[in-house]
């Protein structure tokens, strides 16, 4: 028994051997860490370069998603308290007039799998709760998504909301109708068109 | 030519006499000439009070609704719990099947509800002013994407894994509700199913699934609503070439292809799709809009425009489009821009 066992097992998300393979880990001796950061988080990373490659879609990476989150449980009381924190805080929302939320699913459980701490503010969010919740949590990164065109401008509402409270908390968005080119109009820090580029982005602006 | 004899034309691969003009115009003609965004999506008489606006300043060659439809007004008859603010789409907020049961219940619904009633009424109001001269398109959705309105987009996508039964026996229920859905359309006065393959799209689910789930059931309510006369005219996102989706919707009677973006930024290049569709059916462009459209300068959109039908010159089975819906907040002067482009292009 191996982490690469664990990571395997996600990646072709088979659930019910990544949670006896994580109980004969821990059984075993392999280090806490490892299990956390090099089998359940280094699965996640392999699944998202399956998505972005083609390799697999969304039904995949919900089931990878899931048969992660089932060895994390297995996990969970043999972590440090604060080893799901310490890589940061995600806040992340689907915006008010919007109750679409496949690709904010999507990338929670991404960013959950990379090891952040993430609070899921669920649907028709409005710009004042992201704001409050940021600050409540301490946020490193706040995630907006819309699928309806017509949600967008509420992004830009949002953005400048945080820059006028001045937090710490940078602002990414993504969703279907949304651009690169319009984060910059809006004075977002980022923009992702899918869930592993998510992670990818929160990484970098976290280690900035 | 007039819009209907130009389109018509243009679906046969015929020749035209300029390039027929298509965008999905529905939402900014609601925004732009609505008395609100909601009732000219959803009334008969604002639809078509905003609709005969939007003609009187833009070129273009169809009529388009269904917006309301597909987001409101099906997932609400098969019952969802929908909303309806004023100024954005119809919202989802709660789905309606969570059991094999929930299915047998969906199989025997009465779908024409007053809602549904009022916008049949708003395309037989336009027909009877349209007559034969501009066309109507609407836009409508295939069983997998009625499917995942009803229970749930990530759980359908689980259950494909979890509980395939339950897709399947979903979509069976639907696909005779689909089919009378669109048979009333047709006799409404709709001349081309605007298909819409949401959330089967290569973006989403993998060429397997489509042939596993959803080749059979779509194929079914196409070739149907084929027989009954309308011109069916899919709309997928993703590369539908690479993945080989595009192979298995030729294989079913379609008249069109609308491809959808690639990613929120690119699209499909629409000489591979006449590559692989040749003379078989006509295609549809696909101008992002949400690119340049949406938040660019009216010469930046010029330009857009320009180098898609420059790109696309000399193609037969040619049709103007942009490669999704466009944006109610879509600047006027951006959608009058590209409209004065395609009309005064030099086709010939």
């Amino acid at each position: 028994m191996s982490v690469t066992d664990i990571l395997e097992a996600v990646v072709v998300f088979n659930k019910v051997a990544v949670v006896e393979n994580v109980k004969i880990a821990i059984d075993s001796g392999i280090s806490i860490d490892d299990i956390l950061n090099k089998g359940l988080i280094g699965a996640m990373d392999v699944v998202g370069e399956k998505f972005s490659s083609g390799e697999i879609f969304v039904p995949e990476m919900l089931q990878a998603a899931k048969a992660m989150q089932e060895g994390l449980e297995v996990l969970k009381p043999h972590l440090e308290s604060d080893a799901l924190m310490e890589k940061g805080t995600v806040i992340i929302g689907t915006v008010k007039g919007d109750l679409h939320d496949i690709g904010k699913n999507l990338v929670t459980m991404m960013v959950e799998g990379a090891g952040f701490n993430v609070i899921d503010l669920g649907v028709d969010v409005d710009t004042e709760k992201f704001v409050s919740e940021a600050q409540a949590y301490n946020a490193d990164v706040v995630c907006l998504s819309a699928l309806l065109t017509t949600t967008m401008p509420v992004m830009a509402k949002t953005v400048e909301a945080f820059k006028e409270a001045g937090l710490k908390a940078k602002t990414i968005i993504g969703g279907a109708p949304v651009t690169n080119a319009y984060a910059q109009q809006i004075g977002a820090d980022g923009f992702s068109d899918n869930a592993p580029g998510a992670v990818e982005l929160i990484r970098k602006l976290v280690a900035a | 030519m007039n819009a209907k004899e130009r389109m018509d034309a243009a679906i046969n691969l015929k020749p035209v006499d300029k390039v027929p003009n298509a965008p999905f115009t529905e939402a900014p003609v609601c925004q732009y000439f609505g008395s609100t965004f909601k009732a000219s999506l959803l009334e008969g008489p604002e639809m078509l009070k905003a609709h005969m606006k939007s003609l009187e300043e833009f070129k273009f060659d169809w009529v388009m609704l269904g917006m309301g439809f597909i987001g409101g007004i099906i997932p609400e008859a098969l019952d969802c719990q929908v909303s309806y603010p004023e100024d954005v789409f119809p919202i989802i907020k709660k789905t309606s099947v969570f059991s094999m049961e929930d299915i047998k219940r969906i199989a025997g619904k009465n779908m024409f509800t007053e809602r549904m009633e009022s916008f049949l009424e708003g395309i037989r109001l336009l027909k009877k002013e349209l007559k034969d001269e501009v066309p109507i398109a609407c836009e409508y959705i295939s069983p997998f994407t009625i499917a995942t309105r009803l229970r749930g987009t990530n759980e359908i996508m689980m259950d494909m894994y979890d509980n395939p039964e339950l897709v399947h026996a979903l979509q069976d229920a639907i696909v005779p509700l689909d089919i009378a859905l669109g048979k009333a359309l047709i006799d409404a006065g709709v001349d081309y199913i605007f298909y819409g393959a949401d959330m089967e799209c290569p973006i989403l689910l993998s060429p397997k699934h489509y042939k596993e789930f959803v080749h059979e059931p779509t194929t079914k309510v196409c070739n149907e609503l084929s027989r009954l006369g309308s011109k069916v005219l899919p709309h997928m996102c993703g590369d539908i070439v690479k993945t080989g989706i595009v192979d298995m919707l030729l294989k079913m009677d379609i008249h069109g292809i609308m491809p959808g973006n690639l990613t929120q930024e690119k699209v499909l290049d629409i000489r591979e799709l006449k590559e692989k569709v040749k003379d078989q059916i006509c295609i549809f462009d696909n101008i992002n809009p949400n690119g340049p459209l949406l938040i660019g300068k009216p010469e930046e959109v010029a330009k857009e425009t320009l180098m898609h039908l420059n790109r696309a010159k000399g193609i037969t089975g040619y049709i103007f489009s942009t490669a999704g819906t466009s944006s109610p907040f879509t600047p006027k002067e951006n959608y009058l821009t590209m409209d004065r482009e395609v009309v005064n292009f030099q086709w010939k």
